[in-house]
């Protein structure tokens, strides 16, 4: 990045500011967002829609905002994967007191439909995985990361296309986010996947790092938090509930150690041993990274088992040309296939032993 | 329009709390970001006007419906009442500025307008639709990216604007910054107030306290580490003013901030190319109202000693730092740039 010798700074600098004006005027110029989404539910505006989530999407949906309205430590929104990754900050009837608290007048009268938080336990779940959602990463004006000519919405969307056949081929029903090249909002591939009562949710994305790093692969879940803030927010919105302060801990615990946020954990575990032990070979220098957590807004607000696999990696230049190769993405889509296929047969085999 | 009209750049920075304009004619504004409407005839004739916008619109609020479009620094989905406040500040601020969009002569006006880097992520077609036609020719861009255009920092450099909805950050390489360079977080100056309040009521539940109040102590007290001395403010309690002491509640609501920054910085840097890490760990701008907080920048930059440290500076003036970056762009994009912007 810096000027050659001979090349005077000042010349750099002016064609270093010309090239990023360029960008942001290219950047206004990106075309609107595609109107067209697969599933007539996901168009739904956000309000009322959340509203028709129910009670467990009431409640997700309020932790969700309290993730991101509350803050603590633990809560940086991994910007990771473009514009879809905005926060669930709706500012929809779910939304407790806090969002209202600095917008308007201090008012008692905001509607509050924050629930009292359930404990969510596999037993009350429908356990069967067969409905899974496919999330190609990114789409339209939003390209996530790209390298020279390949664009990661590209790499996605072909991978999930690949995973969906296979996993139709294994006798799951698919769901895919996006059928094409157009953009989505996060809250629409959320929705869709809610909307559809989906079992499992799997976005696909394509990392990025920059530099020298060590190129890996990852997989992420929900992340817990010990955020005392959200202790008390949550006691606020519940005061008439009925229940004592050490319920509502015990409570909430409960929806962060819920069923979900351990079976998303086993997703991920699966599908990231899967993804690294198939890859290793063909790609000796990627890496394992490991499965994280990260409080990615796709994660927070679905409401199955969710995970966002970044199954390659476009910085590095190798696998920028191994993605290139049909054969590579095919070899990629098989193994989440294997992951997620190892986690079904493992709850489905519960299931049949009686929880 | 014709080759000869006049031309006027205009940079303004549309925040969650302020917004401000800094235009080539050297006009140079602030407003606080409220926009109301009279809730009914009666307040309509009270008030005498059909939109108020700024301190104007806080201090009437009992009648108004009173509106913070970019709440969290994106405007609400759906909301057309908030868009219209959008509208309706873009229009204040050029006024203010001694644009009159209604005369017949007046220049072609070119606005660069930064908003909330969630914004542009989430609203960006919704903004640019809404403000377009109040101006000539329209560019939208992050806020983090106009702060680092204005101080020429483009290579090497960590900008952190801490304003109120959002705390954004931005890697700045030397290419247009790209969703892997940023990030946002709502740890910012509205979560400071929000932790304050809170603080505030419960150890003073008699106390009447608002919002406005707190952020009004934060501004004028506010600090992060060692107290430099006590914090008494007066409120009223039963209707007579009662001073208390809020130093210690103070300085939790702003070192509440603190760790998600450092987290996220020691979260960002990493990911830089290690042979300019050092580079852009020295090279931290502070930017945005909540910068101002006594005691943060050195609390920041302590933050940094993990990785190797570095070195956080504060830009000099964190009020108009966005809208002047963005009269920066204006002025550097050029012709065949706003040809393609025509709004
Ligand atoms: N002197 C001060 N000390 C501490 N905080 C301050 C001071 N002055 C302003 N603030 C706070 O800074 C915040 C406003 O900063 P700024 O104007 O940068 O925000 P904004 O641009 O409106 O918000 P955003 O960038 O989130 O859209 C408010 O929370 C305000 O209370
Ligand atoms: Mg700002
Ligand atoms: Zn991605």
């Amino acid at each position: 990045m810096t000027a050659k010798d001979g090349e005077d700074t000042a010349t750099a600098n002016r064609r270093q500011r010309r090239h990023m004006l360029r960008a942001a005027v290219a950047d206004n110029m990106a075309k609107p967002r595609d109107p067209r989404v697969r599933s007539k539910h996901a168009r739904a505006t956000a309000p009322a829609s959340t509203r028709a989530a129910g009670k467990r999407g009431t409640i997700l949906a309020g932790i969700a905002l309290s993730l991101v309205a509350v803050t603590a430590g633990a809560l940086m929104l991994r910007r990771e994967a473009g514009p879809d990754m905005a926060p669930v900050a709706t500012p929809s009837p779910v939304a407790p007191g806090v969002a209202a608290s600095s917008s308007s007048l201090p008012s008692p009268a905001v509607p509050q439909t924050f629930e009292a938080p359930a404990a969510v336990d596999r037993s009350v779940f429908p356990l069967a995985v067969r409905r899974v959602v496919v999330d190609a990463g990114h789409g339209g004006a939003d390209h996530g990361a790209s390298a020279s000519d390949l664009a990661e919405k590209d790499i996605t969307f072909d991978i999930a296309t690949r995973l969906q056949q296979r996993l139709e081929d294994g006798g799951f029903e698919v769901l895919m986010t996006r059928e094409g090249d157009h953009h989505l909002s996060l809250r629409e591939r959320v929705q869709m996947a809610n909307a559809n009562h989906a079992d499992l949710f799997i976005s696909v994305h394509v990392n990025w790092f920059d530099g020298t790093s060590v190129p890996g692969i990852e997989t992420y879940y929900l992340g817990a938090t010990e955020d005392p803030e959200l202790m008390a927010l949550a006691q606020r919105e519940n005061r008439e509930s009925g229940y004592s302060l050490g319920d509502l801990r015990q409570l909430l615990d409960g929806v962060y150690a819920d069923f979900r946020q351990d079976e998303s954990r086993r997703l991920a575990g699966k599908v990231q041993r899967s993804l690294y032990r198939s890859l290793l070979p063909v790609s000796p220098e990627l890496r394992d990274r490991g499965v994280k957590t990260a409080p990615f807004v796709v994660l927070v607000a679905t409401e199955m088992p969710a995970i966002l696999a970044e199954v390659s990696c476009l910085s590095d230049r190798r696998e920028a040309e191994r993605l290139k190769r049909p054969r590579y993405r095919d070899h990629i889509a098989e193994a989440l296939f294997e992951g997620i296929r190892a986690y079904a047969r493992d709850i489905n085999q519960t299931i049949e032993k009686g929880t | 329009m014709t080759d000869r009209q006049k031309v006027l750049n205009v940079g303004i920075d549309l925040g969650t709390s302020r917004s401000a304009i800094s235009a080539s004619n050297g006009q140079r504004h602030v407003v606080e970001s409220y926009v109301g409407w009279p809730v009914d005839m009666v307040a309509r004739k009270v008030l005498k006007r059909s939109v108020l916008i700024g301190s104007d619109a806080v201090e009437n609020r009992t009648m108004l419906d009173l509106h913070r479009p970019l709440e969290r620094g994106l405007v609400k989905e759906g909301s057309k009442k908030d868009l219209d406040a959008v509208r309706q500040l873009l229009n204040h601020l050029l006024e203010l500025a001694g644009i009159d969009l209604e005369a017949k002569k007046r220049p072609s006006v070119r606005a660069v307008v930064g908003v909330p880097a969630e914004a542009m992520r989430v609203n960006k077609q919704q903004l640019r639709s809404t403000l377009e036609g109040a101006v000539d020719s329209l560019m939208i861009v992050s806020e983090p990216f106009a702060v680092a255009y204005g101080l020429d920092a483009l290579l090497h450099s960590l900008i952190v604007d801490i304003g109120a909805g959002t705390s954004d950050f931005c890697i700045m390489r030397g290419h247009f910054p790209t969703e892997e360079d940023q990030r946002t977080l709502v740890a910012a100056g509205d979560s400071i107030d929000e932790n304050l309040l809170k603080l505030v009521q419960e150890h003073h539940p008699e106390a009447q306290v608002s919002v406005y109040m707190v952020r009004e102590w934060k501004e004028k007290h506010g600090f992060v580490g060692k107290p430099q001395g006590r914090v008494k403010v007066t409120v009223p309690v039963k209707g007579t003013p009662t001073e208390i002491d809020i130093t210690d509640d103070l300085r939790s609501a702003c070192e509440s901030i603190v760790e998600p920054l450092v987290e996220t910085m020691l979260d960002l840097l990493p990911r830089v190319d290690p042979e300019f890490q050092a580079k852009v760990r020295n090279n931290v701008i502070l930017s945005g109202g909540c910068s101002l907080l006594s005691g943060l920048r050195p609390a920041l930059q302590d933050g940094l000693d993990p990785i190797g440290g570095g070195n956080i500076q504060s830009v000099k003036d964190a009020v108009f730092a966005g809208a002047e970056g963005c009269l920066a762009i204006a002025l550097d994009a050029e012709d065949e740039d706003w040809d393609r912007l025509v709004s």
